[in-house]
Parts: C-alpha cells; structure tokens; sequence
C-alpha cells in the first residue's frame, strides 16, 4: 500500500517536471510573458478588490490589455491560459465559500463546543445564547428518510422499467418527461404540498400542526425521484450489450436477463443514483420551509413523523436569516457547514461508485 | 474670534427682525416666556441669548428665524406610514374643501377654519400662510429604513425626526451611547402598535371570547393543550407564533412573559402575517398574535378579549392602551430639545385630523385622550412664542 503510494507520487512528480519542461520549451518567449502577466494581474486585481480598492481598475485593464493582445498573436496559448484560468477560479471560489462558512461558524463553535452537536436539554435554540443544532439534524435525517424511501424503490423501478421493458417509443417519451419533472422549481412542489398535502393531513387526520415531517418528506421524496430515474437509467443502459447477449443467447428470457444480469452489473451506478437522490433529498430548502413547522424539539419516540416539531438544517436557515444576528447567524452558519459535509461525503460516494462502476465494466464506455 | 462672533450678532440680528415681523403677522408679537429649544424672542434682546439657542438646535436648522427649510425624518418602517402619509398631506396643502383630503368636515366643523391644510396648523407657530396648493409654510420629506438607522440619524443630526418602533435606548443598547447622550433625545410618541389575539373561526364560534393573561402564557408553554380548559371545544390548541429572532418574537417573549430570553414552545411559527392568516383560516383550533390590519372580526381570524388582573382588552375598544402587553408605542424622535418646525409637524400629527387619518387609517391605535395631551402638551405652540 505504502509502496504504491510511493510510486504513484514519484511518478506524479515525474509527469510535473516533464510537463514543466515542455510548457517552457513548447511556448513562445512572448506567449509565456502573456501568461504571466494574465495570471499575475488576476491575481492583484482579487487582492485589491477584498481590500475594497479604488485602484482595483487598473490590474483589470491590464489583464484586458493582455487578453486583445494575445488574442492577435498567440491564439491558442492564449485559450489555453484562459480555460486554465476559469479552471483556477472555480475551484477559488469553492474553496473561498468553504473558508467563509469556517469563518462565520467560527464564533458559535467556541461558545457552544461540542454541544452544538449534541445537545438534547431545553433550552435547545435562541434563549441565553444556546443554539444547539440537534433537533434539526434529527429533522433532516427524518425528512431525507423518508424521502428515500420514497424515492429510491420508485426511482429504480421506474429506471428499471424506461430502460429495459418500455419499447423504444414509449421510452423516448418518458426519459424526457422524467427529466422535466426535474426541472419544476422546488416552490411549486411546496406550494402543492402546502396548500393539498399538508391540509389533507390536518383535516383528515388531525395532525398537531399543518405540515409535518411526514408530509415534507413524502414532497421531497417526489422531487428526489427524477434525480434516481435518471443516474440509475444512464447506469442501466451503462451496462454492455455484449453482456446482455450473451445471457440472451443462453436462452434467458428478457426479465431474467435484467433481474440477474443487468441489474447486478448496474447495481453500483444505481446506489449512485439513489446516493445523489438523497443528497438532493438532504438539501432541498423552498419546499420544507413552507411546509414545516418551524418549532424546535425531539420527537417522541424520535421516528414520530407526525410530531408537532418541524425544522431542518436547511430550513432553519432559510426562516431565519432574515433577522438573525450575531450568535444566532453564526449558529446558522454552522448548520450550513455540517449540511454541507453531509452532502458532500454523499456525493463523494456516489462519485467513487460510479468511478468504480466504469472501471468494472470499462469496455465500450469507458 | 471675535470677528466671527461679531458676524454671527449681525446675522442673528437680521433674523430677528424677520421673526418680529412674522411675528406680528401671525398675531403672536409680545408673548413673552420660554425659548423652548427656539429662539423667537423678542427683537430687543442681545445676540448672546440666541447663540444659545441655536447650539441647543440640531445642526441643519438654523434656528433663530422663522425656519423653512425641508424638514427630514428618516426610520422604523412601521412608524413610516404615519408620518409620510402626514407629509404628503402636509406637502399639497389642501384647500379647506378639498373632499379628499382636508374636508369641510373636518376643516369647518372641528377646527372651525377655511384655510388651507398645512397652512393652518403652521400658522399657530408663526408661520405665513402660502394660501397656495403644493406649497406648504416648509416642506416635509420622510424616509424610509430602519428604526436604528433613524435613531442615528437624528442623533448626529442628518435628519429632523427619527422614526422608531421601539425606544432609542433599545435600538443603541449595543452601541454604548452614554446617558447624557440619551437625555438628549426628546421622544414623541406618535401613535400604538397593537396586536389583538386571534382565534380560528370554529372556536370563537364555539363560544371563546375572552382568555385571561395567564391562560395565554400556558398556551404558549404547552401546559394547556385543550380548548375545553378554557371554555371552548374539547379540541387540541394549536398556538401559533412569529419567527424565533424577529422583532414581533423577542417582543411577545419580553411583553407577556416578561423576559425577551423566556422560553416558549408555540406549536408552529411563521415568517409573515400572511401566512399566519392562511393557517389560521385553514385550521379549526388555532390561536395567535396578528397584525391588526389580518384581523377579521366577521371573518377567518376573529379576535378574542384578553383579560389582565380583571381588566379586559378587547379589539377595537382599548388595545391601544401602555399596558396592554401585546402593544408598542410608535416614536418620533427630535434630537436636543424640538424645534419650532418640528413642533408644528408633530402637532400636526397629534392633531385629531393626524390621528385619524394617518394613525388608525394606517392600522394603527390612536393615543388615548389622556396620552394625547401629554405628547400634544410637548409640542404646544406656546413653548414656542
């Protein structure tokens, strides 16, 4: 293990310094100075702009000055430079997001410690500087629960079925529509819930309160749905032809053929599928915030779905950043961080797996 | 030093004269007494006294004529309809007639007067009468922000009146302005913010129409959990609230449990009052605190009584009262004492006509006769001649 580790660094090493060599000996003396100064005046015109500068025009038209003069004469190096440098902003500008969140968590991290995180005693939120965040990562774990279970035993069959059973006309019918479904803003599928859903449960069946955790899962779990559909349908159809043949030409029927060969090879790009659902699941804000109802607490027991107490990581911030302020807003901005270490281990899963589906089945789509 | 003291004399001088003439105009020459902030005194005095005077003035106005420069206020959104719907009346200096704005109803049969709106309640502090549409003794222009940004504003001085929804020592409690400072500010309570308590339709139906004070906090704190405890429907209680942090929240918590840190557990909170109207509508065993202008007493949200040590406050009688717990008076601030055109603006406002059109036509509480006269008593002409 450590060896490999060892070798692929040598080797990456390597592959810079060569990189590094060619750069210099492939560009033009001009070109090279044309980098330089493009990167170099970025760079002073993002310092002199957080320092709030007046002078902060001046790096800008150079950069500009550089970019019509390489434009003129070297084209391609200046693309190159160009791209590169989009590249570099991106990922500045996550990583400035991510320092910022730290940043701004910072202040309730040290009043709170560890209790921000596990705190279950009342007060729980906003009286004599206490805000513990518990109650609302139970929420979150109970909205995207049931979301998942919605949305993945939905979402696969429906995969299941565009890719495999549905005729080819039928499919080229629904795949669109499912990917529609996706685009309808997450407020309409409040709306609904707000206005259909959550009122049916109140009046049918006397809930505490209108809107619970139950209701604003089951939304999201719909809006989820379309994400499953189609990760898990690209995975499906991922899976070669050639293997599907040949359990066909054993004399396999078409469903035997999905049931225990398709599905199997396709099963980790689905679990992707399913991964990304819940992440969307996780971080749907619109929706819950005009279906939940905003009281702090635990259920009991905990699974309580129809609870009177209603408040996610996302909607906390969503219904309360408008007037939080000092401790509070940090308390906010650290529901902010731990949602989004959240998704991100999810989505960093989901990657690995479809990284490690394609390397499996590599073949004609790697 | 000297040499500017001497110019300055000059100056005030020749103001004088103009306040002797305006003076004897407006039928006001040799009343003698206070300089209230102002200094209209008569002619003969030294420039010495005027000086005073005019350093006790905020900045902006020069104090010693007959001021007629924009008087600015700036502040609370909530105090905002108030005292811009007086500027804008203030402004077109309507003719006594004009039906919708300065009716003979109002022009004749109360104040007994046909001259123009803005004219009329200038002329008791020595203003000239323009006797023209769109131009009043001074303009008045209001602003719109925050209640802090105009409690600043007053106090250094970028503004006349500082419109606030809550006291000055609240909006500067984080800033450490020192007492004297705060002495400063001469507070003007213009008119009440109120909000009745609301019930879902089915249990005022059902026969609820007043809660005492203590029912309310249990409410609130999960210890009554069913109408039939206090009267009503054996039905659940669900108790609606605002946002944890919003003004209406901290103020609720600090005015009927008496600590802004009190801990409350309503069943569901909302952001706005519109959404709290929906749900109210919508459920059948709903109680919450609502803006007046949500409430319905024939409709969706019909309001209930609240009883308080046997004193009940019911909508549309004395919710407007200091020590209904659910009501906040609305400030107009001046800063170091109140000018003559300040005076003339806020009275104008206090006036019956103010309170009627600007106050409760805006969905807020008139003050209370009593209170009337203590804020009116502030701003009488005869602190100013």
């Amino acid at each position: 293990m450590l060896q490999s580790i060892h070798t692929r660094a040598t080797h990456n090493l390597s592959a810079a310094a060569t990189f590094a060599r060619n750069y210099r000996a492939r560009t033009d003396d001009g070109a090279l100075l044309m980098h330089l100064l493009g990167g170099l005046s970025t760079a002073v015109a993002f310092v002199l702009f957080l320092r709030g500068s007046q002078w902060t025009i001046l790096p800008i038209i150079v950069f500009l000055a550089t970019v019509a003069i390489g434009w003129r004469r070297y084209q391609a190096e200046l693309v190159k430079g160009l791209t590169f440098l989009t590249t570099v902003a991106t990922v500045s500008i996550l990583s400035l997001i991510i320092v910022f969140l730290l940043l701004r968590s910072l202040p309730i991290v040290t009043e709170m410690g560890a209790s921000l995180l596990t705190r279950t005693s009342q007060p729980l939120w906003g009286q004599n500087g206490v805000y513990a965040l518990t109650p609302m990562m139970i929420g979150t774990a109970l909205t995207t629960v049931i979301a998942t279970t919605i949305a993945a035993p939905l979402g696969i069959a429906g995969a299941i079925f565009v890719s495999e059973i549905a005729p080819r006309r039928l499919r080229e019918i629904v795949k669109p529509g499912i990917e529609l479904m996706a685009g309808i803003p997450s407020i309409t599928y409040g709306f609904i819930g707000l206005t259909i859903f959550n009122q049916y449960l109140y009046t049918e069946f006397r809930t505490p309160t209108i809107g619970n955790y139950f209701a604003a899962g089951i939304m999201i779990g719909i809006m989820a749905l379309p994400t499953v559909v189609s990760v898990a349908e690209d995975a499906l159809s991922t899976v070669p032809e050639s293997m599907k043949n040949g359990s066909l030409a054993m004399g396999s029927t078409n469903w035997q053929t999905t049931q225990s060969v398709t599905i199997p090879a396709a099963l980790s790009g689905v679990s992707a599928g399913v991964l990304l659902g819940v992440g969307r699941a996780m971080g749907e804000t619109m929706a819950a915030t005009v279906m939940l109802s905003h009281t702090k607490g635990f259920p009991t027991p905990v699974f309580d779905v129809f609870t009177n107490y209603g408040e996610t990581l996302t909607t906390v911030i969503a219904f309360e950043g408008g007037n939080a302020s000092g401790l509070h807003m940090s308390a906010l901005f650290a529901a902010g961080v731990v949602l989004f270490f959240m998704v991100m281990v999810l989505s960093v899963t989901s990657q690995w797996i479809e990284w490690r589906m394609h390397r499996k089945l590599g073949g004609e789509n790697a | 030093m000297a040499d500017s003291n001497r110019t300055f004399d000059g100056a005030s001088r020749r103001k004088f004269m103009l306040v002797t003439g305006t003076g004897a105009v407006a039928g006001l020459a040799g009343c003698g007494g206070q300089s209230g902030g102002s200094g209209g005194e008569s002619g003969g005095e030294s420039g010495g006294s005027d000086a005073t005077a005019t350093q006790t003035e905020s900045d902006d106005s020069s104090s010693s004529g007959m001021d007629t420069s924009v008087l600015t206020g700036d502040g609370s959104s909530t105090v905002f309809p108030i005292t811009n719907t007086a500027s804008s009346y203030w402004n077109s200096n309507p003719e006594a007639g004009d039906e919708d704005y300065w009716p003979q109803s109002w022009a004749s049969e109360e104040y007994n007067t046909d001259m123009r709106l803005a004219d009329f309640f200038a002329q008791d502090y020595g203003y000239e009468t323009t006797g023209e549409r769109s131009v009043p003794p001074f303009r008045v222009s209001i602003a719109l922000s925050h209640s802090g940004t105009g409690v600043e504003g007053v106090m250094e001085g970028r503004v006349d009146i500082g419109d606030s929804s809550a006291p000055a020592e609240a909006e500067l409690a984080g800033s450490d302005v020192s007492q004297s400072t705060l002495d400063n500010f001469t507070d003007h309570v213009v008119g009440v913010d109120g909000q009745p308590i609301v019930v879902s339709r089915e249990i005022a139906d059902a026969g609820v129409e007043s809660i005492t004070i203590e029912e309310l906090r249990s409410m609130y704190r999960q210890e009554i959990t069913n109408w039939s405890e206090v009267g009503g429907p054996d039905r659940d209680i669900l108790a609606l609230g605002r946002a944890e942090g919003s003004g209406t929240d901290t103020s609720f918590r600090a005015n009927v449990f008496g600590d802004p840190n009190a801990s409350i557990s309503p069943d569901q909170r909302f952001g706005q009052n519109q959404q709290l109207q929906q749900a109210i509508a919508q459920a059948d065993n709903a109680i919450a605190y609502i803006a007046l202008a949500f409430v319905e007493p024939d409709g969706a949200t019909p309001p209930v009584d609240l009883v308080i040590d046997g004193t009940t406050y019911a909508y549309g009688e004395n919710l407007g009262a200091q020590d209904y717990p659910l009501s906040r008076d609305l400030h107009a601030y001046t800063w170091e004492g109140t000018s003559r055109k300040e005076a003339a603006f806020l009275n104008f406002v206090l006036s019956d006509f103010g309170q009627e059109n600007f106050v409760k036509s805006n969905n807020y509480f008139a003050l209370p006769q009593d209170r009337l006269e203590t804020e009116r008593a502030k701003v009488d002409p005869s602190n100013f001649s």
